[in-house]
């Protein structure tokens, strides 16, 4: 090691990176100064559209036209980044730079072996291994990243998403880079995995001593993990410095912001309007929905399996209710939207809408229940037809119920269901889903929901793809849907921290079963069964000093989890009115 | 137990193919057999005396006389065991014979020219989205798209007008010269070859423009997939992004379009071989239909039956090693 010169790490100067588009130029980076030294996490946070990404893609030397970097210095030890040709930028990729995907998802190639596509990077950067010795070196990076070798035999399909982006960390450790970049790597993940994941990136990281650079819109995962941060708006650096200084004395408006928009244990008041309700309505006989004994077993060849315990509830619908059923992804969570959809047929036990087997429906009955349900889903982009405007997903509803019986009514309707939203119809009326942002589209599909005033809403995970200070707003129209319309609500996530924010009553469920059941300030304040403790604990605080695994390490936990009795009854904390479980 | 399933479908079709063949040319009121024995009377410039008793006979011969439902069974019974009966219009040849005499000149040309325009035509369109790719790529390729927006039998005409009838470098049509002897020598095979110069010229020209623009849509899809941008952050060689995460990607539904154009090189060659007169199935169907020859048309058909199914069935069985994730589906 050279000593002597003292400046290591990487130092980046007013770097500016522009967009050449019909609008004009866009400066999607505007001047970015930050340094990382070695062996230092450094976050930089924003919402999108902020320059995050673009900064890293600056890094890696990856813009592409019709973005341009148009000036600025970044220097990694002693080498000028922005000065290499594109061959020479191609060598330093993964050897020195190297890039851990957002999305991990899609991030691999569908037709390669994990293998196969760690070792074609490093044969790329002239470490021809081959035979055995290629094996163990997969072998051991795998074992790095807490995968098992068998994995190196296996296509990008067969593997979790958490495993995926476990697959992608070993990749991008596999030349030992002087500098990682991480992008969202755990945005598709849910808490329990994405804690996994996270603590297994920073031991590598340590492991081979490199800088890293995490970008992310979670306030409360930069917590979590960060030394240092910097907040950037507008491809402008906000604010910089100690993580510990910026949580605990934020500057900027926009930073107050953000850290205010972490779903946190401050429980707002929304959750508690309506409870008492003006839409108390008398007592009705007949319950809005019931499951009586429901189960769900998926058999795929011989195997089956059992997605949904037999379950029995009942959610009366004179006082709305928002019911957050809580898990990880294959809890049986979505089964049980679905179930309540009609959209999966029960295997055993009957669901019942007003009194009617779901699964029994007439024409007449199953128009009305088309109504009078309706849900969100998580992902704003795949819920439109591309080929349609916006205004499809509301015209449609409003003729096949027959609401609207003129053209200017039903525009009526559709610039209320956008102004309930806090859209501006002139905005989105006649747009196409692409040209809408995420929030926006997902907010859309809630003003939708409230246009058609149903008596139960499904949302399933309706805000783990939107930015964080979306999330709030959207999670206020559902409370005001059940406050004004009296909208009971199954609010499915897979995030305990919104839950709280929002439910009456929390259901935890963990491999088809609902382990747990209260309401959710009993449930996350004291959680009983082992399971909701992991769940609480895996929750990124957005406070530096309330660490991940206050309980312990995550594999005492997991292993806890795994020895917990799956046959055990519900611990059922206590009965809200107008729900009862069991 | 996948496979079985696959060769039972696969009968299934046949069946349904050879029911419905049986059935169609029934539904004409035409008679072939009136019609063939009426032209050879005249030609002889006999009287249509006996006409009656010659048309009774024959009808005897090829069991028209029979019932419907019999006639039926019987179909089904010669297809299944290959015995395609007798042709009328070239009787006493044995539709068999006739079929297997085609065949060669067909498969031997369409598939040859089919893979040879997919070989060329599938990186051509690939290259089109790819930023290292060289200059003379943006040269050709809107050539051989605006060829394949013309007619293959038209730019047969144009090859025939120019090579042929003008330059007179290569022979018209036919699949070789009158005074050849079909063998096993160079001679002969030299002059299958010039023979097939332009019927294969004509359909390479015709389609490599296609493939070109079907894989040049899919890589456009490919090369905005996570992948991709994962590819390239990997610091991969150009190369290898294109060919082992690009092209390897965008494949896969160009393979199923090059079974399904291989199926169907029987009827494809039906205008080629019309138009420089080629000795294959495409004429000999051609030729049946105009009289009415049930038999041949069947043995002709029967042929395209089978080459749909097996393509279709070596798709299925192939399709899991392009695409891994089918294999999950099968074994599970």
């Amino acid at each position: 090691m050279k000593s002597g010169r003292p400046k290591r790490g990487l130092a980046v100067n007013d770097l500016r990176v522009e967009f050449y588009t019909d609008d004009g130029i866009v400066k999607a980076v505007d001047g970015v100064d930050f340094t990382v030294d070695p062996g230092i996490r450094m976050g930089i946070v924003g919402e999108s559209g902020s320059g995050k990404t673009t900064t890293a893609l600056a890094l890696m030397g990856m813009i592409e036209p019709p973005g341009k970097v148009v000036g600025g210095h970044a220097k990694l030890d002693e080498l000028e980044l922005l000065d290499l040709t594109e061959e020479q930028y191609r060598q330093h990729r993964l050897a020195t730079v190297s890039y851990i995907p957002q999305g991990a998802m899609n991030s691999l190639n569908p037709v390669a072996r994990i293998g196969t596509q760690i070792l074609d990077g490093m044969t790329d950067h002239g470490h021809n291994l081959r035979g055995n010795e290629a094996r163990d070196r997969v072998a051991d990076l795998l074992t790095q990243v807490d995968l098992s070798p068998d994995v190196a035999r296996m296509f990008p399909h067969e593997l979790s998403g958490g495993m995926k982006q476990r697959a992608c960390i070993a990749i991008a450790i596999a030349l030992q880079p002087k500098l990682l970049i991480a992008d969202e790597p755990t945005s598709a993940l849910d808490v329990i995995t994405q804690r996994r994941v996270m603590e297994t990136l920073r031991k590598v990281q340590e492991e081979i001593g490199s800088s890293l650079i995490l970008i992310g819109h979670d306030m409360g995962l930069m917590a979590q993990f960060v030394d240092e941060m910097m907040v950037m708006n507008n491809g402008r650096v906000v604010e910089q410095g100690k993580v510990r200084d910026i949580f605990a004395r934020p500057s900027h408006s926009y930073t107050k912001l953000l850290i205010d928009s972490v779903p946190s244990l401050k429980r707002s008041e929304r959750a508690q309007t309506g409870l008492n309700g003006n839409h108390a309505k008398a007592a009705s006989e007949v319950p809005l929905l019931e499951f009586d004994a429901v189960g769900k077993t998926y058999s795929k060849g011989r195997t089956r399996i059992e997605a949904l315990k037999p379950l029995t509830l009942r959610l009366d619908g004179d006082i709305p209710r928002v019911i957050a059923i809580v898990g990880q992804s294959g809890s049986g969570k979505t089964t049980m939207g679905s179930l309540a959809l009609g959209f999966e047929t029960a295997s055993q036990g009957m669901v019942h809408f007003d009194g009617v087997d779901i699964g029994k429906m007439t024409n007449g009955a199953s128009s009305k229940f088309r109504r009078e349900v309706q849900a969100v889903f998580q992902d704003p982009y795949a819920s439109y037809n591309p080929f349609y405007k916006v205004d499809h997903v509301l015209t449609v509803p409003l003729s096949k119920f027959k609401i609207a019986r003129s053209r200017s009514e039903a525009l009526g309707h559709m610039i209320q269901a956008c102004e309930s939203v806090g859209l501006d119809p002139a905005q989105t009326i006649h747009r196409y889903a692409h040209q809408m942002s995420g929030g926006q589209r997902q907010r859309l599909m809630v003003g939708r929901a409230i246009m058609l005033k149903p008596r139960l809403l499904v949302a399933d995970e309706p805000v783990s793809m939107v930015d964080a200070s979306l999330r709030s707003t959207i999670l206020n129209n559902l409370a005001a849907m059940k406050a004004e319309l009296g909208t009971s609500v199954l609010y499915i996530t897979h995030d305990l921290a919104t839950a709280y924010e929002i439910a009456d009553f929390v259901l935890v469920l963990h491999k088809g079963q609902v382990v747990e059941a209260g309401r959710p300030e009993t449930v996350i304040d004291d959680p009983q069964h082992p399971y909701t403790r992991l769940l609480v604990d895996s929750i990124p605080w957005p406070d530096p000093n309330r660490n991940w695994g206050t309980g312990g390490s995550i594999d005492e936990e997991l292993k806890e989890v795994a020895a917990a009795d799956l046959s055990a009854p519900t611990i059922i904390r206590e009965q809200v009115a107008g729900f009862h479980l069991g | 137990m996948r496979i079985l399933r696959r060769v039972l479908l696969m009968v299934f079709i046949i069946w349904i193919a050879a029911s419905i063949n049986f059935l169609m040319p029934r539904l004409s009121d035409r008679n072939p057999v009136e019609e063939v024995i009426a032209a050879s009377m005249g030609e002889s410039g006999g009287t249509m005396e006996g006409f009656e008793e010659a048309v009774a006979d024959f009808e005897r011969r090829f069991g028209m006389d029979q019932p419907v439902w019999k006639q039926y069974l019987n179909s089904i019974y010669d297809a299944l065991t290959f015995d395609l009966g007798m042709s009328i219009s070239y009787f006493p040849d044995r539709v068999s014979t006739l079929v297997l005499q085609a065949a060669p000149w067909t498969l031997g040309i369409m598939l040859t020219t089919t893979l040879l325009a997919f070989v060329i035509g599938t990186p051509l369109g690939a290259l089109t989205v790819w930023d290292r790719a060289p200059r003379w790529i943006n040269v050709i390729v809107p050539i051989v798209m605006i060829l394949a927006a013309i007619p293959f039998y038209l730019i047969g005409l144009i090859l025939i007008y120019v090579f042929a009838s003008r330059l007179n470098w290569l022979p018209t049509g036919k699949g070789y010269s009158s005074g050849m002897i079909p063998e096993w020598s160079w001679d002969f095979a030299g002059n299958v070859m010039t023979h097939a110069l332009l019927p294969g010229l004509s359909i390479l020209l015709a389609s490599v423009g296609i493939w070109a623009l079907s894989m040049r849509g899919m890589m456009v899809t490919v090369q905005g997939e996570d992948y991709m941008v994962f590819a390239k952050a990997k610091g991969l060689s150009g190369k290898r992004r294109f060919w082992r995460y690009g092209v390897r990607n965008a494949v896969a539904p160009q393979i199923t379009a090059l079974v399904l154009t291989l199926a169907n090189v029987v009827t494809g060659a039906v205008l080629v071989e019309r138009v420089f007169a080629y000795p294959g199935l495409g004429n000999l169907l051609y030729q049946a239909i105009l009289v009415n020859d049930y038999y041949l048309i069947f043995g002709c058909v029967y042929m395209l039956v089978l080459t749909v199914g097996i393509s279709l069935m070596f798709l299925d069985l192939v399709y899991p090693l392009i695409d891994p994730r089918i294999r999950a589906d099968a074994n599970g």
